[in-house]
């Protein structure tokens, strides 16, 4: 008796679809807050959200990020604001992608995407630096350092309308 | 004693005390705190340490307190909240700090600070040792009910001169910072500006800033209004890792603390980010100056020496260690005991003590210091200030005589303690042949609405001597009353004198102090203003002037220069230094010593290695090791280690620690001097640093150890006799020339403080100071350039006029990149028509 209904289970099982994805051919849809890679933002007129102020690294309970920071200029800015990150730099072997960084930031720069495919030969190719990190500037945005009028972005955490 | 009642718990405090210290001291309660600081007046400005106050009520006819019915005291409660912090404790006073009534109105005023704070604390330097940010958690409203958008806003990046920012915004108006440049240093250069909302801390001086002691305000502004450039955006505050250590610029032996981390500029490495005073209230209190904040930089300077390096011909090639030492050993066995050493100011115990036993074992004892101007350390041992000495203490009934010194620009922290001793009550005598900063204060009748006393005496340049030996007989009064004060603190410096006159002077100063018996107990006795960090260790270690005179006269086969830059600062360096045969140079920084070498040895800075200072007070003193070496450098105990050891003199010690605990067996004024006792620590007050932040400001507590303090001869019993003065022959200028007067810059261009870019605009142009009438006969406007000859060589500086005695030209060392007189000279000025700066 037992036996039948065993090949009945097997049977049944064999007309449905596979559940196995190819990947990496295909890919399930992400969860929207799922926590891979970090991305650092830019705001729309293409400014850097971060302001260097290493909050995210004094989340991180991997001891992941490193930042260092400088002032910027109207001359040469990279955010709005006095302080700019010179340096970020993030080992993705260290970080346990708890998401803290995020939590932490008070310009909501650090955000974790999607990306998880991280694999590295080497274990310097493992920390991403700032350049790897950011955005590129969307649509027309001038990047950054660039040139800017003085007296406007006196503020680190500007009137700009996606800035919450 | 008195009995008051905090928090319904009776606790004995000192009579006359400040309540919110007494409360932390005795109560362990601390009395939240914003404008109070407890080395100043308190004001009542921020109205954060409010709290209940009431009184016992005593009854005027017995004068018994009136007790309640269940036998307690009446206590009359004041009907409003009071500041504690300009209360005074009296007896029978009742607080309390914990009440609702207390906690709301602490709410109410954080809430009111915060009105139009910034909230910027994540980019702001203070963020993380911020007392606003503390007290704000500690005492705080959870939320605010401020719209954040109708925030005042101000200019968030005002330059106050060119070391400190401030941030309009975040300022809460506490006046510590003003009120710390009027009581404390007496360079009043900070002020209000505007009423209410639009107050504003501005400076009033040109250049903006214009103090020595600028950085402190920074440490005690409770906000993040009041920020160093240098540090600006350097690293956040809980990221550092702070190492204890020494200034290494002058006599005062400032305790700092090195905050350092690591630098991708760097190369990855630990590197200083910036400076902090660590509390040593026996020598610096919780202050420093601007020069051991900001001169760091040569720690780290690309321009250091960074490879032993051969002479090849005309030109120095790098080599290795190994070869080093097998060639000088090789050098020094041809020279047999025609060896000497010169060892700068700035050379630490350990390697004073190899290099005494490296000529010891070659039969040599010529030990020179450079620059052999300062005589007289024999006599700081003898009969400087005894152990236990704190210029705090000096006060009502004391005097202090500063002679033939320029302490502000020579060491600032003394000039600073003096004149706070003045304020205290103190008698503040000031001799000089020029006028000099702290002459300002000596004339002073009153300050501060207290009255002060002081006198100054002006004599002809090079007699100060003359004036300490005769001081009884040309000015009467100032000695009597410097002969009967309770405690006497002579200060002798070796400004417009010779070697001979230094030392007479000295011996002079020591006549008066022990013929008036001021001598060997604590807050008596005399200091000198040596050069370098460590003037008093190179005496204890046999290092003398004279020896260096003797150099000089008879150079040997085989020079050592250690951490001395004869080069740059004798204009006849030359003449004698190409006479040696082999100058082997232990040297930060290629100079024109090294110009001489045979061979130029990288020596690591005193933020690379551990060591010990003997300061001007006779403490000694240790710093740790806080960042890694430049290049091939080596603490030049080990280099000169080295070389003993090629030479089969001794086996090198493992550490600088070995080397401590062989002096202090061997040099009887370093016994009980190990790393281990300069390392111990005792409670100091205020505290400051942790979790007292709030109270005495960002200075670090004393981890790293307060140093011992040498006994003087006369403190161990030994009674100092008076001895003779030889009066030297006061130096003159020859017919139809001028006398260049040396003197000292604080800001100069020495090779340990060039690197420090950040303070170039406030270092003077070379220049000289002319009398006017003497100006005028040379046909000389302020701003003309002169060419002023001495001996075979000129110089080209800035002419200007500013009431130096007739017949003198005031030529301050170190400003020009050519090295001018060191000692009084006799010279020539003359306009230069084509104004072209050498
Ligand atoms: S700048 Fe700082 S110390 Fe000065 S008044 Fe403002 S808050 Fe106080
Ligand atoms: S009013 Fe007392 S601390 Fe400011």
């Amino acid at each position: 008796m037992n036996i039948i209904k065993g090949f009945a289970t097997t049977f049944k099982h064999l007309l449905e679809e596979p559940v196995t994805l190819q990947y990496p051919e295909q890919m399930k849809p992400f969860n929207p807050r799922y926590k891979g890679r970090h991305h650092l933002r830019r705001y729309e007129n293409g400014l850097e959200k971060c302001i260097g102020c290493s909050l995210c690294a004094a989340a991180c309970p991997a001891d992941a990020i490193w930042v260092e920071a400088a002032e910027n200029t109207d001359e040469e800015r990279y955010s709005p604001g006095e302080r700019y990150a010179k340096t970020y730099e993030i080992n993705m072997l260290r970080c346990i992608f708890c998401g803290y960084c995020e939590d932490a930031c008070p310009t909501q720069a650090i955000e974790l995407g999607h990306e998880h495919q991280l694999s590295f030969t080497d274990r310097r190719d493992a920390i991403f630096t700032k350049e790897m990190l950011i955005d590129t500037p969307v649509g027309k945005a001038e990047g950054t350092p660039r040139q800017v009028e003085p007296g406007v972005y006196t503020r680190s955490i500007p009137d700009m309308p996606d800035a919450k | 004693m008195v009995k008051i009642v905090i928090d319904g718990k009776d606790y004995e405090v000192p009579a006359g005390a400040n309540l919110v210290d007494a409360a932390k001291n005795a109560a362990g309660n601390d009395i939240p705190v914003f404008c109070y600081h407890p080395k100043m007046e308190p004001v009542g400005m921020c109205r954060m340490c409010i709290v209940e106050l009431g009184m016992e009520e005593i009854d005027r006819e017995t004068k018994q307190p009136v007790l309640d019915d269940k036998g307690q005291p009446k206590v009359r409660w004041m009907p409003k909240l009071q500041t504690a912090c300009t209360q005074k404790v009296t007896p029978g006073m009742h607080v309390r700090t914990a009440t609702k009534l207390v906690e709301d109105a602490r709410q109410n005023v954080i809430e009111f600070l915060l009105t139009s704070h910034p909230l910027d604390c994540p980019i702001c330097d203070k963020g993380g040792e911020c007392p606003l940010q503390n007290l704000t958690m500690a005492h705080g409203p959870g939320g605010s009910r401020m719209v954040f958008n109708d925030k005042l806003k101000l200019d968030k990046h005002v330059p106050l001169g060119d070391l400190i920012y401030l941030d309009e915004e975040r300022c809460i108006q506490c006046a510590r910072c003003v009120r710390f440049q009027d009581e404390i240093v007496g360079d009043d250069v900070l002020a209000f500006h505007e009423r209410g909302r639009s107050l504003q801390i501005i400076t009033n001086s040109d250049p903006g800033f214009d103090t020595y002691f600028s950085g402190n305000t920074t440490d005690i502004c409770p906000v993040g209004a009041l920020t160093t450039a240098d540090f600006r955006f350097g690293a956040r505050p809980w990221e550092l890792t702070e190492v204890p250590s020494i200034c290494p610029h002058d006599a005062a032996g400032s305790n700092i603390s090195l905050s350092t981390r690591l630098d991708r500029d760097a190369g990855g490495k630990a590197v200083i980010k910036r400076v902090m005073p660590r509390q040593n209230e026996y020598v610096n209190e919780i202050w420093i100056s601007d020069k051991t904040r900001f001169g760091h930089h040569f720690t780290r300077s690309e321009d250091r020496l960074l490879h032993p390096m051969l002479r090849r011909g005309d030109t120095l090639a790098p080599t290795t260690w190994k070869d080093v030492f097998a060639r000088v050993a090789g050098d020094l066995k041809a020279a047999g005991s025609d060896v000497a050493v010169i060892a700068g100011g700035a050379i630490t115990n350990e390697d004073l003590w190899e290099l005494k036993q490296l000529a010891a074992g070659l039969g040599s004892e010529r030990l020179g210091t450079w620059t052999p101007t300062y005589g007289g350390a024999d006599l700081v041992a003898k009969v400087g200030v005894g152990k236990g000495t704190n210029l705090k203490d000096l006060g009502k009934g004391d005097a202090v005589l500063v002679i033939a010194s320029d302490l502000e620009e020579e060491v600032p922290m003394w000039r600073l303690r003096l004149k706070q001793a003045q304020d205290r009550g103190a008698y503040l005598v000031v001799a000089n042949a020029r006028h000099t900063r702290l002459e300002d204060f000596a004339t002073q009748k009153e300050r501060n609405g207290k009255p002060v006393s002081g006198a100054t005496i002006r004599y002809n340049v090079g007699e100060a001597a003359h004036v300490m030996h005769e001081l009884k007989t040309r000015y009467p009064e100032i000695a009597e009353k410097l002969a009967g004060a309770t405690n006497l603190v002579i200060v002798a410096g070796a400004e417009g004198l010779t070697l001979d006159g230094s030392k007479a002077l000295m011996q002079a100063a020591a006549n008066f102090l022990i013929s008036s018996g001021h001598v060997g107990k604590a807050n008596n006795g005399l200091m000198s203003p040596l050069p370098g960090a460590n003037g008093m260790g190179l005496h204890y270690m046999g290092f003398t002037p004279e020896n260096t005179q003797h150099i000089m006269a008879n150079p040997p086969k085989v020079l050592i220069v250690a951490q001395a830059e004869p080069g740059e600062d004798d204009p006849t360096a030359a003449a004698w230094l190409s006479k040696v045969e082999t100058v082997i140079t232990l040297s930060l920084f290629p100079d024109k010593t090294t110009h001489y070498a045979t061979y130029a040895l990288p020596i690591q800075s005193f933020a690379e290695r551990d060591g010990t200072f003997v300061n001007g007070e006779r403490r000694v003193q240790r710093f740790y090791t806080a960042q890694g070496p430049m290049g091939e450098a080596l603490p030049a105990w080990k280099i000169v280690a080295g070389m003993r050891e090629a030479l089969g003199q001794a086996k090198p010690k493992v550490s600088a620690a070995a080397v401590m605990l062989e002096i202090s067996n061997k040099v009887p004024a370093f016994a009980g001097c190990t790393y281990k006792d300069l390392a111990k620590v005792e409670k100091q007050f205020p505290d400051v640093g942790g979790a007292d932040l709030y109270y005495g400001g960002t200075a670090y507590d004393n981890k790293g150890g307060l140093g011992v303090q040498i006994a003087t001869s006369a403190d161990a019993g030994e009674t100092p006799a008076v001895a003779d003065v030889t009066l030297p022959a006061v130096p003159k200028a020859k017919d139809g020339e001028l006398l260049l007067l040396p003197t000292t810059r604080l800001y100069n261009r020495s090779h340990v403080f060039k690197p420090s870019v950040l303070v170039h605009p406030r270092v003077l142009l070379p220049y000289v100071e002319l009398n006017e009438a003497d100006a005028h006969k040379l046909g000389v406007q302020p701003g003309d350039v002169v060419e002023i000859a001495f001996g075979d060589d000129t110089v080209r500086v800035r002419a200007g006029i500013n009431g130096t005695p007739a017949g003198v030209a005031v030529l301050p060392r170190e400003l020009a990149d050519k090295a001018t007189p060191f000692l009084p000279t006799s010279g020539t000025i003359k306009k230069v028509t084509e104004p072209v700066l050498a």
